[in-house]
């Protein structure tokens, strides 16, 4: 395992994306011009995009010593990421504007921010995924407070920043555990150690802990609270990249890293079951009442992420395949709400539901884009969502309708709660006669948004229509994730 | 590919949909309703070549079609068995022809009532239709779920837009309670497709495969699954206590809308009580068919009392509506073939009598502005056209001989009368009940009647016009339908009693 080789047939996205980081902080002190650092991130992102293509997708490679790993799982993780990333920069553009002097810094802090998600996708060591984490994280706390003189922004930077900190306090506490049981820091090593090793309190203990500090990655249950606060302070191109990339990287981390190491936990499916269902129903009961799109959509967000965890409840291949099907379906459906939010709030300057009386008549287009991606979001057919869903469940109830019956009928109820805030911002846009806009700002709609609200409305669309080959792709990434083998004396189902 | 193909029956009105949307599509009011009018008629026609072609005396499912995806043929969804397959039976056929034929009513009514906004509200229109058709052609559970769920939208904002009164409120109220009945259904969808897989090791949402199989669920699991299904469908049908959405939406809808929601959108619910409840789950359905058929006497009779305290007309119909449709669980509760029959007969019947009344209601309010029955009067004077289609569709939907409900009630009586279901009370006598139920039916419309079109004119119907030529139509059209099948009813049993038969004797 010689070091090239690694970078050619493990980390080539990376490296490049790392290269490209140093060009655009050379870049920043070279030049004044606003839209350079722009141009020249997201072409390298394309380059990075295609790199992903060039790794190996049906062997298995590991780099650094075994501290990452490189198969079909974490390369459609690593796509997706760097996909999500290129679609923050095209939000990013408009953003940077009205940064006279310091838009530089902000693209480089989305492509460390990627690259942490990036490695975070493929750690196989807790080193690594502790560094890629903090890697994903700090930039992150930077991003959320970038518009200096706004005070929401400022405290939602805080927050995160407290939240964050005290929650990989937490993940770093269940890490000492697990090495104190294995004397071990490389995953692989770990869950062959543990799976002769019978369980105790102290494995629960640090699952729990493990559990809890990446919960707060993905805005579960009980670790949501800062999630409507920051969608609401933070700048819309950065609400969006926390909302999909962020999270993305959250999930192919605990799907990874969890089933292989706690699968076998016989508190396993009931404690992840409390967690997905908590989740699910506190974000949509939270929902219901808000004024303001961005917290409507924070919540929504944290509903989504409730229905996701259900399929590793199961821990079935199945399961973790409707996961990441759900997971390719979310990043469209939100990046499209989150790029029709931006574009209202850039024309308009308000973010409250009230405010998009009659968007349909003003803007049909994007009118359209949004009522397509809320619907999606609800699940309604033919759109991807619908499908997304309905794979979710479909997996639950073959995992044995016996066993998880209350699982999937709380997860039912819970699409019927979504459907009526969904459509209540439909409603607004659609159905209420337009309201005389008086501080109207001559903003020139930016064309990327455009684009990237038609092109995510697209995929919506499309991935409803044609599901079977997305399936496919992630049924055969989800092979690749490994269960934790029960030990003979304990069961795997409660 | 043959020219019979039930795919393009059923996406050909999305994609008249999409045409009519399209921004380069430019066209007043009146030209693209005749547009509109043009394709639904074309739909219509296309589905009657279906109904010669098909083979009654065979019966069971034909036109059986299954899309094929190009690189390897390999079906829509293939890991998941998911197939886009379509098929109709006679029951199918029959509504299908039915949906079709109301469609292309509905585009002919909407003259007047819609003016704004017309382009998005024929291409809703057609989706609707979409959604409709594939509801009743779906061979495959998902493929029902996933037409089933699509009807929502096109539905909320045919209500939401062009409605009236409460109209949001009564539209999401439709959505939201058809959609928690369907998450019911999905939770039974997926219990039946897991139970399947568990024993046969295959997975398929073919409801052939899932109908005819094998092994017999434990029976708590079977009537949890019914419960799951009929909860789904009670919504739709409607049955009480699961009603109450349908008073509000049909009252604010527009008429066209109105006549579509009543005439299918209702029948939907109907038929899948056949299609899953009475053929895949025959022997939780056995077991219930008592509470099925006290359930239908309970509609039947508690909406016809609720029908005599209302003053505004169109709810007044929407309340009729509810009570017809007790038939409908009556005739399947009684678990006999002249039964179902009636049962579907009364679907088809009440389908077109519940248009015509609506029709009537929404000619009455474009010419008075007022649905109020207080201050209606002796239109009967001042409208004489008005006045004889409306009796001819009121005596319809009262049971009168030689009209298509009395055919559609009678069956099903008869059906009920004969029917070996074990229920506390005996059947006969829940019989006797239920047609003192139509006794009901029949003073309220008679009332209705006398106090709308007889007596002296009062002061909002002094002035009305009569029927322009395009309602007159659409209420020809409806009464030919009326008396005609009325006249001589085998003509439509035909086409579906030999599917009936298969499904009682299995």
């Amino acid at each position: 395992m010689n070091l090239l080789y690694d970078l050619r047939y493990a980390l080539l996205p990376e490296t490049l994306l790392t290269i490209l980081i140093l060009m655009c902080c050379v870049l920043t002190f070279l030049t004044a011009k606003k839209n350079y650092i722009y141009k020249v991130s997201t072409a390298g992102l394309v380059f990075v995009l295609l790199s992903c293509a060039l790794l190996p997708f049906n062997s298995e490679s590991v780099a650094i010593y075994g501290s990452f790993v490189s198969d079909a799982y974490s390369i459609l993780f690593r796509f997706l990421i760097v996909l999500g990333s290129f679609i923050t920069l095209q939000f990013a553009q408009k953003y940077t504007e009205s940064f006279e002097k310091s838009s530089g810094e902000f693209y480089v802090l989305i492509l460390t921010a990627t690259l942490g998600a990036m490695f975070l996708a493929g750690s196989n060591d807790m080193i690594t995924l502790f560094i890629a984490l903090e890697t994903l994280s700090i930039s992150s706390f930077l991003l959320t407070g970038y518009t200096k003189s706004d005070k929401l922004s400022n405290e939602a930077s805080l927050k995160y920043l407290v939240i964050g900190a005290a929650s990989s306090a937490v993940l770093l506490y269940g890490f000492s555990f697990i090495y104190g049981i294995t004397g071990q820091t490389n995953l692989t090593a770990i869950a062959e150690y543990l799976s002769k090793y019978s369980v105790n309190l102290i494995l629960i203990i640090s699952f729990l802990l493990v559990m809890g500090g990446l919960c707060y990655k993905i805005a579960a249950v009980p670790f949501h609270t800062w999630t409507p606060d920051i969608y609401e302070g933070a700048p819309v191109p950065v609400t969006a990249f926390l909302a999909v990339v962020s999270k993305m990287a959250g999930f192919a981390v605990i799907i990874r890293v969890l089933s292989q190491l706690f699968a076998s936990l016989p508190v396993w499916s009931f404690s992840i079951s409390i967690i997905a269902i908590a989740t699910m129903t506190i974000g949509n009961l939270m929902a219901i009442n808000q004024t303001s799109v961005r917290r409507l959509m924070a919540y929504s967000s944290i509903a989504q992420s409730g229905y996701i965890l259900t399929g590793l409840a199961i821990s079935t291949t199945t399961g973790i395949a409707s996961m990441i099907f759900y997971l390719i379906t979310y990043l469209f459906m939100n990046f499209g709400t989150w790029a029709a939010i931006e574009i209202f709030i850039n024309k308009t300057g308000k973010d409250s539901i009230d405010a998009f009386d009659g968007l349909a008549t003003k803007q049909p287009f994007v009118a359209f884009g949004f009522t397509i991606c809320l619907l999606s979001l609800a699940g309604i057919p033919i759109t991807a969502g619908f499908f997304g869903k309905f794979f979710l469940f479909q997996s639950i109830a073959l995992a044995g309708i016996q066993n998880y019956f209350w699982l999937l009928i709380i997860a039912l109820v819970n699409t019927v709660i979504a459907i009526y805030y969904y459509l209540r911002v439909v409603a607004a846009m659609i159905l209420k006669p337009a309201v005389s806009d008086s501080n109207k700002n001559i903003v020139k709609p930016s064309m990327s948004l455009n684009a990237v609200l038609g092109i995510t409305v697209a995929a919506v669309l499309l991935i409803g229509i044609f599901s079977a080959p997305v399936y496919t792709l992630s049924k055969y990434s989800a092979l690749k994730v490994h269960f934790a083998i029960s030990t003979p004396s304990i069961s795997q189902n409660k | 590919m043959s020219f019979l193909s039930l795919i393009i029956l059923v996406l050909a009105p999305s994609l008249a949909a999409l045409f009519i949307a399209n921004p380069w599509l430019t066209g007043d009011e009146a030209e693209t309703r005749k547009l509109s009018i043009g394709f639904s008629a074309a739909f219509f026609i296309y589905s009657l070549f279906f109904l010669f072609k098909y083979d009654f005396q065979q019966g069971g499912l034909q036109f059986v079609q299954n899309l094929r995806l190009p690189p390897e043929g390999s079906s829509w969804i293939q890991s998941m068995g998911i197939n886009f397959s379509l098929g109709v039976d006679g029951i199918s056929l029959i509504l299908v022809v039915l949906t079709t034929f109301l469609v292309m009513l509905a585009c002919i009514a909407s003259k007047n009532s819609i003016v704004k906004k017309f382009k998005f509200y024929y291409s809703m229109i057609f989706i609707l239709t979409t959604a409709v058709l594939g509801v009743f052609t779906s061979k495959d559970l998902f493929l029902f779920f996933l037409f089933w769920e699509l009807e929502l939208i096109p539905m909320y904002f045919l209500i939401s837009i062009w409605g009236s009164g409460r109209k949001e409120y009564s539209a999401t109220k439709f959505v939201l309670y058809t959609f928690t009945g369907s998450i019911f259904m999905l939770a039974s969808i997926l219990a039946v497709y897991f139970y399947n897989h568990a024993q046969t090791g295959i997975f398929t949402f073919d409801m052939e495969a899932l109908t005819f199989h094998s092994y017999n669920y434990p029976l708590m699991y079977e009537l949890l699954v019914f419960w799951g299904f009929f909860i789904g469908f009670a919504v739709k049908l409607p049955v009480v206590p699961l009603h109450t959405w349908l008073p509000d939406a049909h009252v604010d809808a527009p008429t066209p809308v109105s006549m579509l929601l009543a005439g299918i959108l209702l029948k939907m619910g109907g038929y899948g009580l056949v299609r899953m409840n009475l053929q895949m789950l025959p022997e939780a359905f056995k077991i219930l068919a008592p509470v099925i058929v006290i359930l239908g006497l309970i509609n039947l009779i508690y909406a016809a009392i609720i029908t005599f305290a209302q003053d505004d007309l169109k709810k007044l119909v929407a309340y009729s509506s509810v009570s017809h449709m007790g038939i409908v669980l009556i005739g399947l509760g009684a678990l006999n073939t002249a039964g179902v029959t009636g049962a579907v007969f009364q679907m088809f019947a009440h389908g077109v009598i519940s248009a015509g009344l609506f029709m009537m209601v929404g000619v009455i309010y474009l010419r008075t502005k007022t649905r109020s029955i207080k201050e209606l009067s002796g239109i009967g004077q001042a409208a004489p056209k008005i006045f004889y289609f409306s009796l001819a569709i009121v005596l319809a939907s009262l049971g009168l001989p030689l009209f298509i409900g009395f055919a559609a009630e009678v069956l099903a009586f008869i059906g009920a009368f004969t029917s070996n279901v074990a229920t506390p009370v005996s059947m006969q006598c829940l019989t006797v009940i239920a047609i003192f139920g139509i006794i009901l039916t029949a003073s309220y419309l008679l009332w209705m009647l006398k106090r709308v079109f007889f007596g002296p004119v009062s002061e909002k119907v002094q002035n009305i016009s009569d029927l322009n030529p395009g309602e007159t139509v659409v209420f020809v059209s409806l009464v030919l339908v009326i008396a005609v099948f009325g006249f001589y009813p085998s003509a439509i049993t035909n086409v579906f009693v030999p599917t009936i038969s298969a499904i009682i004797s299995r």
